[in-house]
């Protein structure tokens, strides 16, 4: 008789918590049950409490690709997933700073179950990060969220984007769709305690590629500025 | 609330009195004798987690008990889906944790027939509507490759896990519940720790050398006298029970509980795994802690049954 081949999960050996920080996650089925519960629960929050407003929702292609979004708070990641259908909630990744949302229990509840975040580092190792997105965008229907300012805005103003996310797209055949948060600093500003009740609006724009760029240190620079001025102008004709 | 029952207010008592103890012993030993005891103390504060959540539980009273003993199965199942791989299959994993719901339901409610707790019929014909509800999981989609290994896990996942495990919930509807319950625990993972103890000891010959290179037939033996003596010491707790009744008790607990422990390491050892998981600190998974309980429950539950009926030593 052969012999059955089991595929035990890669992490039996580590707590509920270290199986949570780690990246890539297996699959658990009570992760995502609990994801579109909660899903189901802010995405009516956000509409009634926050008033959002999703515009240019047309352009997210359904495979694959990446959002690029100015950085105003911690709402704008569930301002951007709600503009995907719950089913892609599991195959879609904001970038969360490492340093913030997986060294603290509660926050890394919120950053993995909630919102199904990806480790990011700020620091010289974000190299091995890079690398993580390249590979998540490998797998069909991964979508990418990233915030190329690398922290929340401190006065909602946006911020110079770094070359990581160039890094990330360079050379890469995949749809990059930059996307304006507008309302996300006035409702909950660095600091905040509570979200207020203002209007949140995400346009997003049309898809970018940036395929036939050379890998390297200045196109990768090129790209970010790019793409800075892409999320400056979606919804004002710029986009 | 259970604190009006002197039954569990005694085995509140010596459960609360072992973790003193146990905790004083170590404390001695980690003054006087100069040797690692890391491990000891991390099983410690395993034991220090899950003595007062199962007091609690069994506290609260005949629901939260049996709810509390569903959330294990669940837990302990989930190790057994992750171990195995079955987790990636959503379909199955899905029929097997509503198979344990679907167990503690029928524990809970009343039976329409005869107007008692729990619904005795159902809960010993449950795996038959699992199993029938796991091969129609594959009929609905279509699919064949891989399936019978599918089918398999799940179905041994729930009448292991998912049942037998479920008849210790289904002894809260006994009129000596709490001691009916709390005795087995006790008894089991006494058993457990006699076993390791005297194999530490006096071990010498290996029991199964390929399932568990750890344990020893001197071992088994010091375990097996510890749980025949344990009925007569809580005597209390099992009313209405002969001697000879008692002695079974003592025999089922000392070759059970060594049978579970020996079974889960089958499954280790095949899976090529050392622990099912990592929820307890000290003891591994949920899986690793409840395997002598799962073996023990339902032959302690159709002993009392049988002998007695479930229902009829009040």
């Amino acid at each position: 008789m052969r012999r059955w081949r089991y595929e035990s999960a890669g992490d039996l050996d580590r707590t509920l918590f270290q199986r949570l920080a780690a990246f890539p996650r297996e699959p658990d089925l009570v992760v995502y049950t609990l994801r579109m519960i909660l899903g189901v629960l802010w995405r009516g929050w956000l509409r009634v409490y926050q008033r959002l407003r999703i515009r240019g929702g047309e352009n997210l292609p359904a495979g694959s690709c990446v959002i690029v979004a100015n950085h105003q708070s911690h709402l704008d990641s569930l301002a951007i997933l709600s503009a995907l259908p719950l089913r892609r909630m599991h195959h879609a990744y904001p970038a969360a700073a490492r340093d913030y949302f997986f060294e603290n229990i509660p926050r890394l509840c919120i950053a993995t179950v909630m919102v199904n975040a990806v480790p990011f580092a700020r620091d010289p190792k974000g190299c091995e990060s890079l690398r993580t997105c390249r590979k998540l965008l490998a797998r069909p229907g991964t979508v990418l969220i990233l915030y190329p300012e690398g922290t929340r805005s401190a006065t909602g103003e946006m911020g110079p984007f770094l070359p990581g996310v160039g890094a990330i797209v360079a050379g890469r055949d995949i749809p990059v769709v930059p996307c304006r948060l507008d309302g996300a600093f006035e409702a909950c500003p660095k600091h905040a305690r509570f979200p207020r009740p203002r209007r949140i609006t995400a346009t997003f724009g049309k898809p970018m590629r940036f395929g036939d760029r050379p890998r390297g240190r200045a196109s990768a620079e090129a790209i970010a500025s790019e793409l800075r001025a892409a999320v400056r102008g979606v919804g004002r004709g710029g986009g | 609330m259970s604190f009006h029952d002197p039954v569990f207010l005694r085995f509140f008592g010596i459960y609360m009195g072992l973790l003193a103890v146990g905790g004083s012993v170590l404390g001695v030993l980690r003054a006087t004798v100069k040797r690692d005891l890391g491990h000891a103390w991390r099983s410690y504060r395993g034991w220090l987690l899950m003595v007062p959540v199962f007091l609690g539980a069994v506290a609260l009273g005949r629901v939260p008990t049996v709810l509390f003993l569903a959330v294990l199965a669940g837990l302990a199942f989930k190790e057994f889906a992750r171990g195995t791989g079955l987790y990636r299959d959503w379909g199955m994993t899905v029929t097997v944790y509503a198979g344990i719901l679907g167990v503690a339901l029928v524990t809970v409610v009343q039976d329409p027939t005869y107007g008692r707790p729990g619904w005795l019929g159902t809960f010993l014909a449950m795996p038959v509507y699992v199993v029938a509800a796991i091969l129609i999981v594959t009929i609905l989609r279509d699919r064949t490759r891989g399936q019978l290994q599918s089918m398999a896990l799940a179905t041994i996942g729930f009448i292991y896990i998912g049942w037998m495990f479920g008849h210790l919930a289904f002894l809260v509807n006994a009129p000596h519940a709490y001691g009916y319950l709390m005795y087995l625990v006790l008894a089991v993972e006494a058993n457990d720790i006699a076993a390791y103890v005297c194999g530490r000891l006096f071990g010498r010959r290996k029991l199964r050398p390929h399932v568990s290179p750890g344990k020893t037939v001197e071992g088994a033996i010091g375990a097996l006298a510890v749980s025949l003596a344990l009925p007569f010491v809580f005597r209390f707790a099992l009313p209405g029970l002969t001697t000879g009744q008692l002695a079974l008790t003592g025999l089922i607990v000392g070759v059970g509980g060594q049978l579970g422990d020996l079974s889960i390491s089958v499954i280790k050892r095949d899976l090529g795994v050392k622990d099912m998981g990592a929820l307890i600190p000290g003891h591994g998974g949920v899986l690793d802690r409840i395997d002598s309980l799962i073996f023990t429950a339902p032959l302690f539950f159709h002993m009392v049954h049988y002998c007695q009926g479930i229902y009829e030593l009040a």
